[in-house]
């Protein structure tokens, strides 16, 4: 029925159609290197054995795709993700200030300053990376440097997943994604720059970048502002010092609006709480789009 | 194998969903070195009766819940031919659980010896 390990996997992705991409990446990684191995096994112990009918005995043994199929989901179901979506809260106040307490606000705050360094390292893998491969074509070295560069960009690609269920609580891939066996350098070459994947993670890399300055500039100011805004009454209170200056004109602030400042810089604090949690939603629904094929 | 009735394969899984946990985390813990998937299926085909209980492929999503659970540990390691292994290792913990597990399943088999009788 299966001629070739290939076509297992696109029954076995056929039939895992409908859940998650991460997780039929995973079970299509296990199932390649499982019926690879097997088959290897079935040809040195017979070298002249024909494939399919070896790969028939080998898939009874492994199960057919909808029975795998149904052990990763069955599994799937059991384990939650890292990140549990919280218990949506009914009044307002915890709707509001529910925030704080929220694991995915934290994780999103730490990940949108993690980009501002990762962002800058990809950029600079990226475009090094591009423009090298580019230009060694035309020397003997061009093909085996542009493979090992699109290869370092699929496991940059694995890496950022694993940060981003880690921090984001969106599930990605636990597997690297694996290349045809047996490939000439030129086919395998072909291979990864025919993949759409390849190009979809460079373009994330390279738009990381933009993107974590983005995220930490307008972190750092809407933070340091609130904290600013909230800091402002002790100040005068307590030291005496004026809010506002302006050349030898010194400004201070009735009482009430001492207090309207303090408030007004704690709802800008969970204004922006707000903002990055749902910035890390969008994120990771962007980068699952992007890095998992 | 002869074909099985659709009840008698569910409860069939349901079984294996808990012992395939049990026994794949002994294996490795007898084991002195890492295996990688495929090992394990192997000398699982080996030990055991002349009939698979288990499909192989069931068994992976269970070592990868089982390394999510930090019972098992994996490392990947390229290979020359074909894709690269990734091999299995039971951790501090996995021994931990391993123990509360086999005193577990003892107890169970007793039980259900017993009730089995009559």
């Amino acid at each position: 029925m299966y001629n070739t390990i290939e076509d297992y996997l696109e029954a076995l992705k056929k039939e895992m159609q409908g859940s998650d991409a991460a997780l039929t990446q995973d079970a299509l990684a296990d199932a390649r290197e499982h019926l690879s191995l097997a088959l290897d096994a079935a040809s040195e112990k017979t070298p002249d054995v024909n494939e399919a009918a070896a790969l028939k005995s080998i898939i009874e043994e492994y199960g057919t795709p909808d029975e795998t199929a149904s052990a990763y989901r069955e599994i799937e179901r059991r384990t939650s993700p890292s990140l549990k979506k919280g218990e949506k809260p009914n009044s307002f106040l915890g709707l509001v200030f529910g925030v704080y307490v929220d694991p995915r606000t934290w994780g999103s705050l730490l990940f949108m300053f993690i980009t501002f360094v990762t962002g800058i390292i990809y950029f600079t893998w990226a475009v090094t990376g591009l423009s090298l491969s580019v230009s060694f074509l035309i020397l003997i070295i061009g093909v085996p440097f542009m493979i090992l560069f699109l290869l370092s960009v699929q496991g940059l690609a694995l890496l950022e997943g694993r940060l981003v269920e880690a921090l984001l609580g969106v599930r990605m891939p636990r597997r690297p994604i694996f290349a045809q066996p047996g490939l000439k350098w030129l086919e395998r070459l072909k291979a990864l720059l025919t993949d759409k994947h390849t190009w979809l993670s460079l373009l994330y890399m390279v738009l990381q970048m933009p993107l974590g300055v983005l995220y930490f500039s307008l972190l750092v100011t809407l933070i340091v502002l609130s904290l600013l805004f909230m800091a402002a009454p002790f100040i005068q209170l307590i030291w005496n010092y004026p809010i506002i200056s302006m050349g030898f004109e010194r400004i201070f602030l009735p009482y009430w609006a001492l207090i309207l400042m303090a408030v007004g810089g704690f709802l800008t604090l969970t204004l922006t709480m707000h903002l990055a949690r749902a910035t890390g939603w969008l994120h990771g629904r962007y980068a699952k789009a992007l890095l998992v094929s | 194998m002869t074909e099985l009735s659709g009840h008698t394969k569910k409860f069939q899984k349901e079984l294996n969903a808990g012992t395939s946990s049990l026994v794949l985390l002994s294996v490795l813990s007898r084991s002195k070195e890492a295996m990688y998937g495929y090992q394990i299926a192997k000398m699982l085909e080996e030990s055991g009766p002349e009939i698979a209980i288990m499909k192989q492929g069931t068994l992976y999503p269970v070592l990868r819940s089982l390394e999510e659970n930090g019972l098992l540990e994996s490392l990947v390691e390229p290979s020359v031919s074909g894709p690269p292994r990734r091999y299995y290792k039971i951790t501090e913990d996995g021994r931990g659980a391993l123990v509360e597990w086999l005193e577990i399943w003892k107890q169970t088999k007793k039980f259900v010896d017993a009730n089995l009788k009559g």
